[in-house]
């Protein structure tokens, strides 16, 4: 059992290997049939596109710690990002697009966290119907069209570097400490922790059980907020088929991470490697010319593959 | 001597739909002592806690603390005058650390808004663990450790939180003889810096080493208060078990005993009972008794093949089974849980649907399902039974406990089940109804089926048993033929000694 640090003794060890295991793999199988893998700009590549999921992945983890879901996060992604793209062509303005964005994902935030937390409706509906409803607004404000001409000082959110380092993994990697930080050292990570592991010693404890589950999807709408910024800038665009399909990646590699769907047993780190597991996956699949239909077929393997190394750990 | 209790409860008196459940207790706690409260199984020692931490409110009565009457109404009430309950299912978060969970919601502040000082939390949970004398480090999650740690953090938290009356339920049933010891280590620990401990206790050792008070309840009522250096263990036993006898129920004569229905040789098994032998007849209702945890529940579960067994034999009409419990309901076993809602119903669907439930192969053997076949065989049970229901299509869950005790019964007499094993059958049932659930035991046994019936309340398995085995610890410790089945008896053989 490890005692050297608050947030390692919170970490199920049994579950390192799982995804660690499956990222070693991967990397080996790639290095060794694409020669274009293991090169610097294909690594920096990969971390630059896992940067977009990471921003979803990490809300998803705290989501997911509180055996809730959030299924309309990719969609919420889109809408925020068309809003972006709209306010932003309209007002010239990209910090009150940014301020939208963000604007939307509290509003679904907000939204998902009252209906789960105050009404009752199971996560899994209530996100499955916010995801319906973000997911509508886009094609109807978009008419299913692109939205194009946003000034380039969006874009190089995207392309931008600052000392070498692209924006979009600096980004990433504030949002993982500011995350890892909410979840080990704050009384709201504290409180996700007991969401997910025994909501009655939070009752007794006289915390508000409503207040802190809003709370959470809160942050996952916030979050989706900021990636739709990232989003944007890296389509130079908005698209309202942008964001489909991306809660799906995100609750893979939460899943393939370690996290599990019960008893608030979670852990951060294994969604970071969950993320790059993704990328490198799709990454190495897009080397080798497989259609993107195949890859996601191949994630799916990905979490079952990892869950099951996970499972045969614990058995014994 | 006149000392000021810590705290006083006078005239209680709680009464629930049909049930007087306490009539007038007076109870009283005194600083550093431990306070042993006995009784049977509702006896009514659990309202009596709960009327204390503030989770039921009693009809009449009044609250002394320190001499001065005060009112509780609701946990934060209790807590305040310092009383915390161990409870039985921890209020723990298995993914948080030690520290963690003892300050779960009064977390240090560290100078950030929001953020907590996790040096102070782990430094104060050092400090009330070495106070109890609990060595662990503080940072280690909780979900890796045993029940006994658990306790001990239990424990830990309430005292955190300036607890001076310290509510133990069975505090040792899950806990191992090592473990035992430590807990009355620190209970002695605890004493010695004034903590009152309130200690329910069905063991007989536990309650004379420990106790240096003794309250008797019986029937929701006080019957005696006593110092353990002048009583023994049997006039306890006698003071807890001699009531008049229930007379709702007269047993009528059974039929002679006939063929061996089960027949169990030698069997143990990993859930913690060991060489179980017992047999079963046919028209015979057989009883087994023991204390809660004594392991009948598991035995009961490991002859309908629900859990692994190790070692042994079980034979039902002569033909061995044993793993599987699509075999043993073929064959005519029943098992009916002792938590019917969660294990015996499904609560939300008819009580027609749920009749058939276990007899759909032999209703519909094509597989098909044809509604008008399923609801002439749920009204011949519902006749049978007696089951009262306006119709078939009521839900499960708006009838009265009897009821669904009935509906259980009946879905396993449509799958033609010839021996049944009755895990706790009158749980959650108000007394009138009781007996009516007896009659549908004898029932059974009437129309030749073989009953096993584990219970708590010794009083029931006198009354309806025409023999019993007792357990203790996952053993059998004895079998009672009718002549010798009496409440002293089975309490004198259950209890440890």
């Amino acid at each position: 059992m490890s005692t050297r640090g608050f947030s390692l003794a919170a970490l199920p060890v049994a579950r390192v290997p799982g995804v660690a295991i499956v990222l070693v793999v991967l990397c080996a199988g790639f290095g060794v049939t694409s020669p274009g893998f293991a090169t610097p700009a294909n690594i920096a590549n990969i971390l630059t596109q896992s940067t977009i999921l990471l921003l979803l992945a990490l809300p998803m983890t705290v989501i997911i710690m509180t055996e809730g879901l959030d299924l309309s996060i990719g969609a919420v992604l889109t809408f925020a990002s068309i809003v972006l793209a709209v306010t932003v062509i309209a007002t010239g303005s990209p910090t009150l697009a940014f301020l939208a964005a963000l604007g939307v994902g509290l509003c679904f935030g907000l939204g998902n966290g009252v209906l789960i937390a105050v009404f009752d409706i199971p996560p899994f509906i209530t996100t499955l119907g916010t995801l319906g409803i973000a997911q509508g607004l886009s094609l109807l404000v978009t008419d299913g069209q692109s939205v194009v001409g946003i000034p380039r000082s969006i874009e190089q959110i995207y392309s931008g570097t600052a000392a070498g380092i692209p924006f979009p993994i600096i980004i990433a990697a504030l949002a993982y400490f500011i995350t890892h930080a909410l979840l080990y050292h704050t009384r709201f990570g504290t409180y996700v922790f007991a969401l997910g592991g025994n909501r009655e010693a939070l009752r007794v404890a006289g915390i508000s059980v409503r207040g802190m589950l809003i709370r959470v999807y809160v942050f996952g709408g916030l979050m989706a907020g900021f990636a739709a910024l990232l989003m944007t800038a890296r389509l130079n665009s908005a698209h309202p088929t942008a964001g489909i399909g991306m809660e799906f990646d995100a609750i893979a590699a939460v899943a393939v991470g370690g996290t599990s769907f019960e008893r608030g047993n979670g852990w951060l780190l294994g969604t970071l490697l969950g993320v790059i597991a993704v990328g490198v996956l799709r990454n190495g699949l897009n080397l080798l010319a497989v259609p993107s239909s195949v890859q996601v077929a191949c994630i799916g393997a990905l979490v079952i593959v990892a869950l099951f190394i996970d499972g045969m750990r614990a058995e014994r | 001597m006149t000392v000021v209790p810590l705290f006083e409860l006078r005239g209680i008196s709680k009464e629930f739909p049909g049930v007087k459940a306490l009539d007038d207790v007076s109870f009283e706690i005194r600083a550093g002592e431990v306070h042993m409260l006995v009784g049977e199984n509702g006896a009514g020692k659990s309202t009596l806690m709960k009327i204390l931490c503030g989770a039921y409110r009693a009809d009449r009565g009044s609250f002394f603390n320190n001499g001065e009457p005060v009112t509780i109404h609701d946990s934060t009430a209790a807590r305040k005058f310092g009383i915390a309950v161990i409870f039985q299912d921890f209020t723990l978060v298995p993914y948080l650390d030690i520290a963690q969970n003892i300050f779960l919601g009064r977390e240090f502040s560290s100078r950030l808004p929001g953020f907590i000082d996790r040096r102070r939390i782990h430094a104060e949970a050092k400090r009330v663990l070495d106070m109890i004398g609990f060595d662990i480090d503080p940072r280690m999650p909780v979900h890796g450790l045993g029940v006994a740690q658990q306790q001990m953090v239990e424990i830990a938290k309430a005292l955190s939180q300036d607890a001076r009356i310290l509510v133990m339920d069975e505090p040792t049933a899950a806990l191992s003889d090592r473990e035992t010891e430590l807990l009355f280590a620190m209970i002695a620990r605890l004493k010695k810096n004034g903590v009152a401990i309130i200690y329910i206790s069905h063991r007989l050792s536990e309650v004379f080493a420990l106790g240096d008070r003794i309250t008797v309840l019986r029937d929701g009522s006080n019957i005696a208060s006593l110092l353990p250096a002048e009583t023994t263990p049997d006039q306890l036993v006698t003071l807890m078990v001699g009531r008049p006898v229930d007379t709702t129920y007269t047993r009528p004569s059974r039929p002679t005993p006939g063929a061996v229905v089960l027949d169990v040789k030698n069997l143990s098994g990993p859930s913690g009972f060991s060489d179980i032998n017992l047999t079963v007849r046919a028209g015979e209702i057989v009883g087994l008794s023991g204390l809660v945890g004594s392991g009948r529940t598991e035995v009961a579960r490991a002859i309908f093949g629900a859990d692994r067994v190790t070692a042994g034999e079980i034979r039902l009409f002569g033909e061995p089974i044993g793993g599987s419990t699509e075999i043993s309901a073929l064959r005519g076993m029943a098992l009916i849980p002792e938590n019917r809602k969660t294990q015996g119903l499904a609560l939300a669907r008819s009580v027609g649907d749920n009749i058939v439930l276990a007899g759909l192969r032999k209703l519909f053997p094509s597989g098909f399902f044809f509604p008008g076949r399923a609801m002439k065989a749920a009204r011949a049970i519902i006749e049978k039974l007696r089951i009262a229901t306006p119709t078939l299509r009521r839900p499960v869950a708006t009838l009265s406990g009897g009821n669904q005790q009935k509906v259980v019964v009946g879905k396993w007499l449509n799958a033609d089940a010839r021996f049944y094993i009755f895990d706790e059958p009158t749980r959650g049932i108000d007394v009138g109804a009781k007996a009516e659930i007896f009659r549908l035991l004898d029932g059974l046994v009437h129309n030749g089926a073989a009953i096993l019936m584990i219970s708590s309340e010794q009083i029931e398995i006198v009354h309806i048993c025409d023999r019993a085995y007792v357990m203790r610890s996952g053993r059998i410790v004895g079998e009672l033929a009718h002549h010798e089945l009496t409440e002293a008896n089975i309490v004198r053989l259950g209890i440890h000694q």
